[in-house]
């Protein structure tokens, strides 16, 4: 059992982080604790982190250990889809109280683990470690250790307590935790040349399903997906897949590197965003299986469905370029990567005025340079008067950007389409795109900018701003 | 049996019961010579076909589930928003009986208001004894301090002069020579409560501006800066009017609200009955000849009591029952030019809001098709409404409706974009629009209570805009007007498209994959 320090120094000197490999060894070993701002609003912090690259596994039963505040604001509110269990979305958690401090939690914390399995007896129990209970020196690992093998099921302690760091540090400590605990502990009713898994999708709106048909169609079987839509049982025997599609890679890309390095499943960085994305990573996919020894007979069969579905969403996107063309786009993500939806909305006619790099690594930098040239807008943190001042100025027809940016966006007066975790389409694969661009006509098209753009018009001089 | 003195069940359960649902379906077989469910089945789906539409519309003497109401209900809304007002209906009691019960069911207050309760030999003689004792018997009953003389169909037809009957009244010793009796011919066979509604408010301005039926000296008209507002019959004019007289207090506009019927549809439940409450001052009613201006809310429920205005050297306007942002806009620069005093910044920023409000929620209503159903001038103010939220305003019904309004419906339309395969039906009732509705489906159906079958049949999930509305409760207290109107009009139909996401994914492991805290 690695402490917590030991585990956080594993998780900054990721190996495989593009972020670490650009750094110089002092650097490193500093970490990738990007130093908060005290004072500065920011994101969410480690536990959050990790509850949203965990709480995808639909069968299980995720327990939050800690006061109310932890589960009450993070329960449910993702749009991670399933296809058949809901356990997830029931919120579970110790909700300690004062008494609870004083004597500590750890009893409380066994009973609930009890409570749930003889309730509601899911195939895993998560238990997740917040700031409070981790204060007070609660072991939740040691609960989970005698938990699991009192009830003869899998207990896994997810520890991430928020003040551990950023909530990407959270993604991967929430990744540790499968690796730990859940990954390599069961096997598969059969396997094929064709399972791969892929990481870092989180079924958000049901992206997932958007593009599992292309892979059906390619005879690709996704034998795990961590972790959206994922069962327990998926992932604890995902170490048999023959190949890995790491789709976000700053949330797990331990998970992706380390079953390299422990199973020998190679892994590729690759995007359900945009047309040509979409078909390189179809290509990556048939490419890395057939390097594994599956016929290479998939790799025509790819094609085939690549040329097909390419023409078939251009011809769907076709009646929106005119009405697009030469809109100009500002582009503020968060962990979509932002290059991928550049190369998209220019397929779609579009230009980028300006995209977020908050969260890219040097490599993302690099081809958002080569798709926008070198005048790109790259737009690092932000604070909200910044964007509004940015906004004012950038004289964008719309902006694409996660839900707390919008309401900054609407002040400046700013057409806003939601393209973050929150949003309400699916915007992945072939389909997804054609869903963005419809989206981006509907909302340039849509009447209340006029209004939000003008002054009362009893209040001269009535000039767009 | 089922049914047993223990515990008795009622309607919603006793013919549950199996041996009900035994009873029924025997009756049906043996007695009912029920023709076979597949004939019904084929007669029902045929009723949705595009050749059933063009035979219903093609429907001359007959009206189905028709959307408006009598004139006469209409003058009894005009008259209670007087101080002190009894409405008194001459002619069949069972009428009034309608008008108090319908008021009532909407907003859940009493109405006060009296018949001259006509039987057969008032028919053949005529109503004049029936005027004489009953203007007598409600003044000395009720206490009033006008009472205002509307009519039903039956004293229509015989044709009993009102000028004459309350002269003669009074005469006879009703009422005092010099107590106010305002009067108007009513008949429901023409128009509908908008007209009704129109001819009271205009007969009773005349009355005090005319010399009050030869009882006193014409008004000679002293102008002032004052504004008068005329809401029209309106279902939300509680919430309306107390919004509308907030909107000129913050632009320290001084005005008259004619017919202010916002406290005696809302009086407080505190050990006291109010008979009347609220109302405008009968002092008011006579000294608005001297306004500067007269703004109606609804044109459709105010042509001739405007005309009658505008007689007087009065400048007046018409809107129609505006909702929304610009809507909202035009309304308030039209009462800053005329009263040439600023929109202050708090009305500045309640429309940023409404923008503001707006534009969060664009996405989920853009491009939604809506049928609309209800008087003329709401329904023209909901379309533009929806036009400006990126909707698309479908249907739009009035049954109460005509050609002329029918030309400004298709300009609204043809205004933007989203009115492009827009349509508007003048004269038509609610089973028209069930051909449309099967024929050309929409998202939603703004309508009131009737609307629900509708929505039953259709399937077309109903928001209730609209009068009456009888199943729901307390919507009357909310303003539909000003930009707070506008985000109470947005609200109530976010909520019914949010509801029917949520009703199309909550069923467990079966379609709740899209079931969402967030929406």
């Amino acid at each position: 059992m690695t402490s917590l320090s030991e585990k956080l120094l594993q998780v900054f000197e990721e190996p495989a982080c593009g972020k670490n490999l650009a750094k110089a060894d002092k650097e490193r070993k500093q970490g990738c604790t990007k130093q908060l701002s005290p004072g500065a609003a920011a994101g969410g912090c480690a536990f959050d982190g990790a509850k949203i690259a965990l709480q995808p596994i639909t069968d299980v039963a995720h327990l939050v250990h800690g006061p109310i505040a932890c589960e009450g604001h993070s329960w449910d509110n993702r749009h991670s889809l399933s296809s058949g269990a809901t356990t997830y979305r029931t919120g579970f958690t110790t909700d300690i109280s004062e008494l609870d401090i004083v004597y500590g939690a750890e009893k409380r914390l066994y009973k609930a683990v009890k409570e749930i399995i003889e309730k509601y007896d899911p195939p895993a129990v998560f238990v997740y470690q917040t700031c409070v209970t981790a204060l007070i020196g609660d072991d939740i690992e040691v609960v989970c250790k005698a938990a699991s093998s009192k009830f003869g099921k899998p207990v896994i302690p997810v520890n991430a307590p928020g003040f551990a760091g950023v909530k990407n540090l959270g993604n991967k400590l929430g990744g540790e935790a499968l690796l730990d605990y859940v990954i390599g502990t069961q096997t598969p009713p059969f396997t094929t040349p064709y399972d791969i898994n892929i990481i870092g999708e989180f079924n958000l709106s049901g992206e997932l399903w958007q593009v599992k048909p292309l892979l059906d169609a390619m005879g690709v079987r996704v034998l795990a997906c961590i972790s959206g839509d994922a069962r327990y049982a998926e992932v604890a025997y995902s170490h048999h897949a023959r190949a890995t599609m790491m789709v976000c890679s700053k949330a797990m890309i331990n998970v992706a590197r380390k079953m390299e390095e422990r199973y020998g499943i190679p892994f590729f960085e690759g995007s359900f965003y945009g047309i040509g994305d979409m078909s390189d990573s179809l290509r990556q996919i048939a490419r890395l299986l057939v390097e594994r020894g599956a016929p290479d007979d998939i790799l025509a069969r790819t094609e085939r469905l690549i040329a097909s579905e390419e023409a078939r969403a251009w011809a769907r996107i076709e009646p929106y370029k005119q009405r697009l063309r030469g809109r100009k786009v500002l582009l503020i993500t968060g962990g979509v990567k932002s290059w991928s939806v550049v190369a998209a909305l220019q397929e779609a006619g579009m230009e980028i005025v300006g995209t977020s790099v908050k969260k890219s690594t040097k490599e993302d930098k690099d081809r958002i340079k080569e798709l926008m040239g070198d005048e790109a807008h790259m737009i690092e943190d932000m604070t909200p008067r910044e964007m509004y001042k940015m906004l004012k100025e950038a004289r964008a027809d719309i902006m694409l950007s996660g839900g707390r940016s919008q309401f900054v966006a609407l002040k400046a007066k700013m057409p806003w389409l939601d393209i973050n975790q929150e949003r309400h389409y699916a915007y992945a694969g072939y389909e997804g795109m054609v869903s963005l661009v419809h989206e981006i006509d509907k909302t340039l098209s849509n009447p209340v900018w006029d209004h939000v753009r003008a002054r009362p018009p009893w209040d001269p001089p009535n000039t767009a701003a | 049996m089922t049914q047993s003195a223990d515990k008795v069940l009622d309607h919603f359960e006793l013919f549950r019961q199996p041996e009900y649902k035994e009873m029924l379906e025997n009756k049906r077989k043996n007695f009912e010579n029920p023709l076979p469910a597949e004939e019904v089945e084929r007669v029902r789906e045929w009723t949705k076909t595009a050749d059933y539409r063009e035979k219903n519309f093609a429907r001359e003497g007959l009206t189905v589930n028709p959307a408006k109401a009598c004139q006469p209900l209409g003058a009894v809304f005009a008259a209670v928003g007087f101080e002190g007002t009894l409405p008194f209906v001459h002619g069949s009691q069972g009428c009034v009986a309608y008008y108090r019960s319908h008021f009532s069911r909407h907003f859940k207050e009493p109405t006060s208001c009296v018949s001259s309760s006509m039987t057969e030999d008032a028919a053949v003689f005529g109503g004049l004894n029936n005027m004489v004792d009953g203007l007598a018997n409600s003044y000395a009953l009720y206490k009033p301090k006008m009472i205002a003389v509307s009519t039903t169909c039956m004293a229509e037809v015989i044709g009993d002069d009102l000028n004459a009957f309350i002269k003669t009244s009074k005469e006879k010793g009703s009422v005092p020579q010099e107590f106010d009796v305002p009067f108007a011919h009513t008949p429901a066979f023409v128009g509908s409560h908008i007209t009704g509604y129109d001819n009271v408010m205009k007969g009773i301005l005349e009355h005090f501006w005319n010399g009050k039926a030869g009882t006193a000296p014409k008004l000679e008209r002293a102008p002032n800066g004052k504004i008068n507002f005329i809401g029209g019959f309106d279902g939300y004019t509680v919430g309306n009017l107390r919004e509308i007289k907030r909107i000129f207090n913050l632009m320290q506009v001084e005005h008259t609200i004619l017919g202010d019927t916002s406290d005696v549809w809302d009086t407080p439940t505190d050990g006291q009955f109010r008979m009347y409450d609220g109302g405008t001052t009968l002092e008011e009613a006579a000294n608005a000849i001297h306004a500067k201006a007269t703004i109606s809310m609804q044109q459709y429920c105010t042509e001739k009591t405007l005309k009658l205005v505008a007689e007087q050297g009065q400048e007046v306007l018409a809107f129609n029952h505006p909702v929304g942002v610009a809507a909202t806009d035009k309304f308030l620069m039209e009462i800053a030019r005329i009263s040439g005093k600023e929109i202050p910044d708090d009305l500045a920023r309640e429309r940023g809001r409404l923008v503001d409000a707006i534009a969060d929620s664009s996405s989920h209503i853009h491009g939604k098709k809506f049928a609309i159903y209800g008087d003329p001038d709401l329904c023209l103010g909901l379309a533009g409404f929806l036009l400006e939220l990126g909707a698309e305003p479908t249907h739009v019904l009035a049954t109460n409706g005509n050609k002329e309004w029918a030309t400004r419906v298709q300009a609204l339309l043809d205004s933007s974009p989203f009115g492009k395969n827009c349509h508007v039906y003048a004269g038509k009732d609610l089973w028209h629009m069930r051909s449309l509705l099967f024929t050309e489906p929409v998202d939603f159906l703004i309508g009131n209570t009737y609307g629900k079958y509708l929505e039953r049949d259709t399937g077309t999930p109903l928001i209730r805009i609209g009068f009456p509305v009888f199943d729901r409760h307390h919507h009357h207290r909310y303003p539909v007007w000003g930009y707070q109107g506008g985000m109470n009009v947005l609200v109530r139909i976010l909520d019914k498209i949010f509801d029917e996401i949520d009703s199309h994914s909550n069923i467990p492991a079966k379609n709740d994959f899209s079931f969402d805290i967030i929406r």
